[in-house]
């Protein structure tokens, strides 16, 4: 015990720092960490509503899970929609967030207020957004889209924004870019003042226009900022649930990896079939990722 | 004398070609950010004029944009028909128990990253953020198999376990906890602390009598942002809630919506008291909560 005593400074301290650090490791590791690597081990057995509370005894069914899940007649289609709505999700968002972000750039009076204003639909809650959409868009006239749309004379008829193949895909990608372009607004935003300022005054004496000045200037100085961005969001709609499932439960057309998974778990009580296809998405999301990185990031 | 004359007239040529383009350029932008200003706040003021309609405006088929008579009754059928007041104090003290329990947490695994050296820091932070890669739907099967096995174990209930659930929440939101606090604690001034040290305080002494008082702005900004996360979040709560007595207000707000003929005005003015306060929150702690969303740690 003696050398316990005689410990230097930076012993105790590194001891300390343990000690400050193992409740949220533990946390994160025990509730995250593990479940992750558990999930491969569920994606292998045959786990059901049955056998939940003894799943370490669950039978091994090897590849079989995988198998039905790919042989599933909704997971082409759900493989397609979720490539669909994530690639169109991040493409709206960045770039309504492109936009918001080259507006706010400029001066003028009330330009933190409009600011804030433009970050309610990130921080509203994901369920009340919905509804209030589903509302807007409620299929019969009383919904104040349709009804405006008719009065206009673009419409003959009320649309079933929510419930036509096609069109629920297009609208819950909108929805998509109206809520989360604010992200991309703040972190295109912050690049946009960090660029010197002097690089537009020499294009100016060089005789160059607005959209000189963006195509040459802003553009390039963004790439980083808009690569990140593009990498970030994508991952973040490939695997989202919650919006989907409250817009159209993955009806018409709309049915993601995601909405699947959930289906498999815990409409069907198959958790290892649910288990295999979220491997499915995670293993295709990291794939793409890879590439990425390697191809457009270059890092 | 020409030379001179000659620059001044290209001068004041480009001035007013200048103003010329600018004039129907700041129309453009004037209009762009009304249409912005529009798409964005429509919605929200939908969705309370809508919860404050009589029933016979809100089904007519002409949409009233300012309700003739604005009624309450809405609000009233909440709380007094449909114990909105019981969900919401649930939900009031799950996120505020996350927030209080993530700040503290994350605080001290903050410190040790930020200012103390040990082995394994680098394995332990990655390993912590690596957190982002892994997707809500993902995590679920997992965690209700492992929580329904230990719950057998240890003879407790799983489902409609609130401890549970803040735990959930808790995995959930300390790794940007943590990563903003961290990023807070290496800019307070080194010397300051040692300064404490010198003077005799413990290390444990320097983080309370110092650090922590001097952190409350980054130490509120997480409470608030956590405290948004719990209060917002759907899918966890979904799956492990089944008592309607103990479901957070998302929950409740789906069950609601899912009754036959849904009330629209009811929905809305459920929505209207979820929005509401996270709204007002973030009015007013704006300038701290921006790093936060900027983090990215909503994930969404």
């Amino acid at each position: 015990m003696g050398f316990l005593r005689a410990q230097t400074l930076q012993q105790r301290e590194a001891r300390l720092a343990y000690a400050l650090i193992v409740p949220t490791f533990a946390i994160v590791a025990g509730l995250i960490i593990f479940p992750a690597f558990f999930s491969i081990w569920i994606s292998f057995h045959d786990i059901g509503l049955d056998n939940l509370n003894d799943v370490f005894r669950a039978p091994f069914v090897g590849l079989e899970n995988y198998w039905r899940v790919v042989n599933d007649y909704a997971f082409p289609e759900a493989l397609v929609t979720s490539i669909v709505y994530s690639f169109g999700g991040t493409l709206a968002s960045v770039s309504v967030g492109l936009m918001a972000a080259l507006l706010l750039n400029q001066r003028f009076h009330g330009r933190g207020l409009v600011r804030a204003i433009f970050l309610f639909s990130y921080v509203a809650p994901v369920i009340s957004a919905a509804f209030i959409w589903r509302w807007v868009f409620d299929p019969t006239v009383r919904g104040v889209a349709n009804w405006t749309l008719m009065n206009l004379g673009v419409l003959s008829e009320p649309l079933a924004w929510f419930g036509k193949t096609g069109l629920a895909l297009a609208m819950v990608i909108v929805f998509e870019a109206w809520r989360y372009f604010p992200f991309a607004m703040l972190m295109i935003l912050a690049r946009l003042q960090a660029i010197d300022a002097t690089l537009y005054e020499a294009a100016v004496v060089d005789g160059a226009n607005l959209w000189n000045k963006f195509r040459h200037i802003t553009l390039p100085e963004l790439r980083y900022v808009l690569g990140t961005l593009f990498l970030l969001r994508l991952m973040w709609t490939f695997n989202k649930f919650d919006d989907i499932f409250l817009l159209t439960s993955g009806g018409f057309g709309t049915k993601v990896l995601p909405i699947l998974t959930y289906e498999f778990s815990f409409k069907l009580f198959d958790f290892g079939r649910g288990a295999a296809t979220a491997m499915v998405l995670f293993i295709t999301l990291i794939a793409f990722m890879f590439v990425y990185v390697r191809k457009v990031l270059e890092w | 004398m020409v030379r001179q004359a000659f620059g001044h007239s290209t001068e004041r040529s480009v001035f007013t070609r200048a103003a010329r383009f600018f004039a129907p350029m700041r129309i453009m932008f004037v209009l762009a950010l009304v249409a912005f200003l529009f798409v964005v706040l429509f919605p929200f003021y939908w969705m309370i004029v809508s919860s404050s309609k009589t029933l016979f405006e809100l089904s007519g088929r002409t949409p009233t944009f300012w309700p003739g008579n604005w009624t309450l009754e809405a609000y009233r059928i909440l709380f007094e028909e449909l114990n909105f007041g019981t969900n919401m104090g649930v939900s009031f003290v799950v996120a505020t128990t996350t927030a209080v329990l993530a700040v503290v947490l994350a605080s001290l695994g903050a410190y040790a990253v930020a200012r103390l050296r040990f082995r394994g820091k680098g394995l332990m932070l990655n390993t912590i953020l690596i957190v982002y890669l892994f997707p809500g739907v993902l995590l679920i099967i997992p965690l209700f198999a492992m929580l329904a096995q230990i719950g057998r174990w240890l003879d407790v209930e799983i489902a409609d376990n609130l401890p549970v659930l803040i735990l959930t929440y808790l995995a959930q939101t300390l790794p940007v906890a943590l990563y903003m606090l961290a990023s807070y604690f290496r800019t307070v001034p080194e010397e300051i602390e040692e300064a404490g040290l010198m003077d005799g305080l413990s290390r444990l002494g320097v983080i309370w009598r110092i650090t922590l008082p001097l952190s409350v702005p980054a130490m509120a900004s997480v409470a608030i942002y956590t405290f948004m996360i719990a209060w917002n979040e759907f899918l966890y709560a979904f799956i492990f809630l089944n008592n309607r007595d103990l479901f957070t207000l998302p929950i409740k707000l789906l069950s609601i919506s899912q009754q036959l003929n849904t009330r629209w005005d009811v929905v809305m003015a459920a929505s209207a008291v979820m929005t509401i306060p996270v709204i007002a929150l973030f009015l007013i702690f704006e300038r701290f909560l921006e790093q936060g969303l900027v983090a990215g740690g909503v994930k969404g």
